[in-house]
Formats: C-alpha cells, sequence, structure tokens
C-alpha cells in the first residue's frame, strides 16, 4: 500500500507526443549544450596545446609544473570541481562569474589537461628525422614546427580527440549542477514539473545521441578530409583536387618540354 | 673528375668534440673539403663517422671545435678564439643533407617535399617553386611522380626525392649519411647513379657509405675513422694500399 503513488506514476499511459510538443524547452537546451561544448572545447584545444608544449619543455621548472598540472585536473571528479568553483571559489574570494562562465571555465581546465596529453603523443609519435630534415633545408624552429611536425601529429591526434569532444558533449551536463540551463537541467526541471519522468528523459537520452552521433559523423569527415590522396592516380571528386590534378599535369608536360629542348640543343651543339 | 690538389677550400672543421654523456664520439677532428672534391668517410660503427656528417651542418652541436664555411666560423668555437659565429640556420640553407631512412615529410606530395623550403626559406611563390622543384624531380628522373605522396613511393624512389629536396636549394656542399644502407639491394643502383651524376656535375660532396664500389670510384678523399679519430686519410690508393693496421683490419673484415 505504501508504494500507492509510485504505482500511479508508473501507470501513467506513455505520451511519445509529449516530446515533441515540449521541443522547444529540450531544444534551449540543446543549444547551451552544444555552445557550452564548443566554446569549452574550442579554449581547451588552444591550451591543451600550450599545455603539451609547455610539457616537453626543456626548462627544469616548466615541465614539472605542467605534469602537476595535468596529474590534479585529471584527477579531480568533474562534479566535485564544478561545485568548488561555483560554490567554493567564487563566493570565499567574491569572484563575479555566471553558472556558464564557472561551468565552461572547468570543463576548459579539464579538458586541457587530458588534451595536452594526447596532444603531446601526437607530436612525440613525429620522428625526430622529421624535424632534422626540416632543419637540413634551412627552415627555422617555428616553421619546422607548424609545417612539418604539427600537420603529421594533427592527422594522429584526430580520432583520440573527437573522442574527447563526444566525452565534453556528455560531460557538459554535469553543470546542471550549478544551475546552468542546459539540455539535463531543462529535462529535470521539465520531469519535476510534469512528472512524466520516461517522456522527459527518453527525450534527453535522444537529444544526447543526436548530438553525439553528429560529433562522430564529424570526427569522420575530418579524418577523410585529412586522408592523403594522389590527385594524379585516384579517382577525384573534389573540384579542389581536380584543379590540382589538371595543375600538375601541365607542370609535368612543361619539364618535360623544357628538358627535350635541352637535349635537342646540346645534341646540335655536337 | 677529381679535383686538384689546391682546390679553394669550401668547409673546414677544427678540432671538433662531441661527447654524448660519457662517450666521447668525436675526439678533435680536423677536416677540409675543398672545391668539387668528393670526401668519402668510412669505419666501423660507433666510429662517429655519421655524427662528424651531422656536425658539418649543425644538426649536432659539437661541444667545441669551429665549422668554417664560406668565409664565415659557426659553431661553439675555439678556446682562446675570439671570431664572430654564423647562425646554424644559414649554414644548413647552403648544405643540403640526404639521410640513412631518407626522412621525407609523409604528409604532402613528392612536389612539396621538394618545393616546401623554396616557399618557406626562399619565399618563392608557389607557382615558380613548384616549376623549379618539378625540374629537380625531373632531374632524379621522378617526374611522374610529383602527386605520389611518400608511402606510394619505392625506398629508392624516396630516396631519389629527398636528394632533389636538397639540391633544389643549391647547396655548395652535399652530406650523404648512408644514402642507401636502408635499402633493399635492387634499389641501391638507382640511388648509386643519381649521386654518380652529381659527382660529375663537380658538386661538392661528403659521403658516409659501405658502399665500397662507390667509394673507390668516386672518392678523391678517403677517410678512416675508428673510435672518434681520423686513423688515416687517403686518395684512390688507400683502397688498396692502406698503411695503417686498424684501416686493413677494416677492409679485410668487410670484403
Amino acid at each position: 500500500m505504501f508504494d500507492f503513488g509510485v504505482r500511479i506514476l508508473a501507470q501513467a499511459r506513455f505520451r511519445p507526443e509529449f516530446i515533441w510538443e515540449n521541443r522547444d524547452v529540450f531544444l534551449s537546451g540543446v543549444r547551451l549544450t552544444v555552445f557550452i561544448a564548443i566554446v569549452a572545447f574550442a579554449l581547451a584545444t588552444v591550451f591543451g596545446l600550450a599545455v603539451a608544449l609547455l610539457r616537453m619543455s626543456k626548462n627544469r621548472l616548466v615541465a614539472p609544473l605542467m605534469a602537476a598540472y595535468i596529474n590534479i585536473f585529471r584527477a579531480i571528479p568533474l562534479l566535485v570541481f564544478v561545485v568548488f568553483v561555483y560554490y567554493g571559489i567564487a563566493i570565499q574570494f567574491d569572484v563575479r562569474i555566471s553558472a556558464i562562465q564557472a561551468g565552461i571555465l572547468v570543463l576548459t581546465l579539464q579538458y586541457s589537461a587530458w588534451l595536452g596529453e594526447i596532444f603531446r603523443g601526437g607530436i612525440q609519435a613525429v620522428s625526430d628525422g622529421q624535424t632534422q630534415a626540416a632543419l637540413s633545408v634551412g627552415m627555422s624552429r617555428p616553421q619546422t614546427f607548424f609545417r612539418v611536425v604539427l600537420p603529421q601529429a594533427i592527422r594522429i591526434v584526430i580520432p583520440p580527440t573527437g573522442n574527447m569532444f563526444i566525452g565534453m558533449i556528455k560531460d557538459s551536463s554535469l553543470v546542471f549542477i550549478i544551475g546552468v540551463p542546459e539540455l539535463f537541467r531543462v529535462s529535470s526541471v521539465m520531469a519535476n514539473r510534469t512528472f512524466r519522468y520516461f517522456e522527459v528523459y527518453l527525450g534527453a537520452v535522444l537529444f544526447y545521441l543526436i548530438l553525439t552521433t553528429a560529433a562522430y559523423f564529424g570526427v569522420k569527415y575530418l579524418e577523410k578530409r585529412f586522408a592523403l590522396v594522389d590527385v594524379l592516380t585516384t579517382k577525384v571528386r573534389s573540384p579542389l583536387a581536380r584543379r590540382r590534378g589538371i595543375r600538375l599535369r601541365m607542370l609535368q608536360e612543361a619539364v618535360a618540354a623544357e628538358r627535350e629542348a635541352e637535349s635537342s640543343r646540346t645534341a646540335t651543339a655536337i | 673528375m677529381g679535383p686538384t690538389e689546391d682546390a679553394r677550400p669550401v668547409v673546414r672543421l677544427r678540432n671538433i668534440h662531441k661527447s654524448f654523456g660519457a662517450n666521447h664520439v668525436l675526439k678533435g677532428i680536423d677536416l677540409t673539403v675543398g672545391q668539387g672534391q668528393h670526401v668519402v668517410i668510412f669505419g666501423p660503427s660507433g666510429s662517429g663517422k655519421s655524427t662528424l656528417l651531422r656536425t658539418t651542418n649543425l644538426l649536432e652541436t659539437p661541444d667545441s671545435g669551429s665549422v668554417w664555411f664560406d668565409g664565415k666560423e659557426y659553431g661553439p668555437g675555439i678556446e682562446g678564439e675570439d671570431l664572430p659565429r654564423g647562425k646554424a640556420r644559414l649554414l644548413r640553407q647552403q648544405i643540403g643533407m640526404v639521410f640513412q631512412q631518407f626522412n621525407l615529410f609523409p604528409h604532402i606530395t613528392a612536389l612539396d617535399n621538394v618545393a616546401l623550403a623554396l616557399r618557406r626559406v626562399k619565399k618563392m611563390k608557389q607557382a615558380d617553386a613548384e616549376l623549379q622543384a618539378a625540374r629537380y624531380l625531373a632531374r632524379v628522373g621522378l617526374l611522374d611522380k610529383v602527386a605520389a605522396y611518400p608511402a606510394q613511393l619505392s625506398g629508392g624512389q624516396q630516396q631519389r626525392v629527398a636528394i632533389a629536396r636538397s639540391l633544389v636549394m643549391e647547396p655548395k656542399v652535399m652530406l650523404f649519411d648512408e644514402p642507401t644502407s636502408a635499402l633493399d639491394p635492387e634499389l641501391v643502383g638507382e640511388v648509386l647513379a643519381v649521386m654518380r651524376n652529381l659527382a660529375e656535375s663537380g658538386m661538392t660532396m661528403v659521403v658516409v657509405t659501405h658502399e665500397m664500389g662507390f667509394a673507390r670510384e668516386a672518392g678523391d678523399l678517403n677517410i678512416f675513422m675508428d673510435e672518434g679519430v681520423v686513423v688515416e686519410t687517403g686518395g684512390r690508393e688507400l683502397y688498396d694500399d692502406a698503411r695503417e693496421p686498424r684501416t686493413r683490419a677494416f677492409f679485410e673484415a668487410i670484403l
């Protein structure tokens, strides 16, 4: 008898259309989730690259400092970290910071640590011979890094970085605890008001699935976009690649003609 | 194709020392390379020959010693001397280097491998750089591979692209660090043919190699190194008429 209330809720008829009727509420949450994930991830990418480079620094102070940063920020549970920053630090030290800013800050700090390690792995996976070859033709250190090492490292880190972005979309739900009205927050508020727990959380699950699936295809596209395609021997569809193929063929013909002319000139001279 | 004895010097190494930890790899090397000269360095592995080559363009910074090139001193220098030092980058722009492992840039095409330094170091326009790069690829017989990525090329082809990548900068000296050691035997010939052409064209070359056939034929100045010192130097006669027992022992071991 004491589970009376629960039974009533459990017996409520499933109304899938409830999700559609409340799409605007869901979508407002989706928008904020996407905003937080993209902004925090973009910042974390920049800081992560800095962390990776500083971590590889030969400086005896900088490298251990970065190792400590990585270890500390990876070790704190995100949920605890969010609460600590927004309710702990912000109140204690009277820092005026909005919940959204606090959420983005925490996600950025933690993801910089993760991405920093991924980027370091990618950069170190590019063989030292590459750096030496670039230096040997007179390129500067920055040119060597940005033109030779980094492009190869990017190709290596695209799949793990893509995984991190999908993780970011999911982890952004943890900022619900400080009241950021992202997808999970608006869902739980809606559920508490309407008692339509199943429909609401099913909706939330579906929207998260859509977001992460879109991110997955985005990563796939990037992998393809960065794949190496020989424009002369492969059937290429993109107009850019086709134009490049035509240019290269013209270049080949020009040089071949040049050499032809030269060899006939030496022949006449003899 | 050999130059005269009094050929104008292009590179001069003086008292080069280099240690890796407790391992004293180069123990005071002196070497003068003349214009158009073809220097062959050989010796057992660990003798310091590759390190010596790599200090010549300062890919390896010596602990002490000086590299003179085209009127300027480079490297850390010699104690007691106070000569102005040139920048390593300037030196490397004028000295080409070919590596045992090719070290082509795998993320760009053969053409872009050759054109990269023209664009970034010589600041040439893309069209001009590509035309020049294509000419040098043609010179090593790979004009048909302009759009290929290194992974699509055989080892011999990769090494020829690597040679073109160095040559396109119009260096005054070419360094070869065991250029055929990583190749399958049937691919060695095509690379040596390119090197022979280069030697005949009068390029100044310093070659670390185990290809004794090539060394005999091209080497005007032959240097036998062991344990971080030059044991013996000589002209073509060195191969038949070595004086030092260590040199003779080495020849016996490899032939």
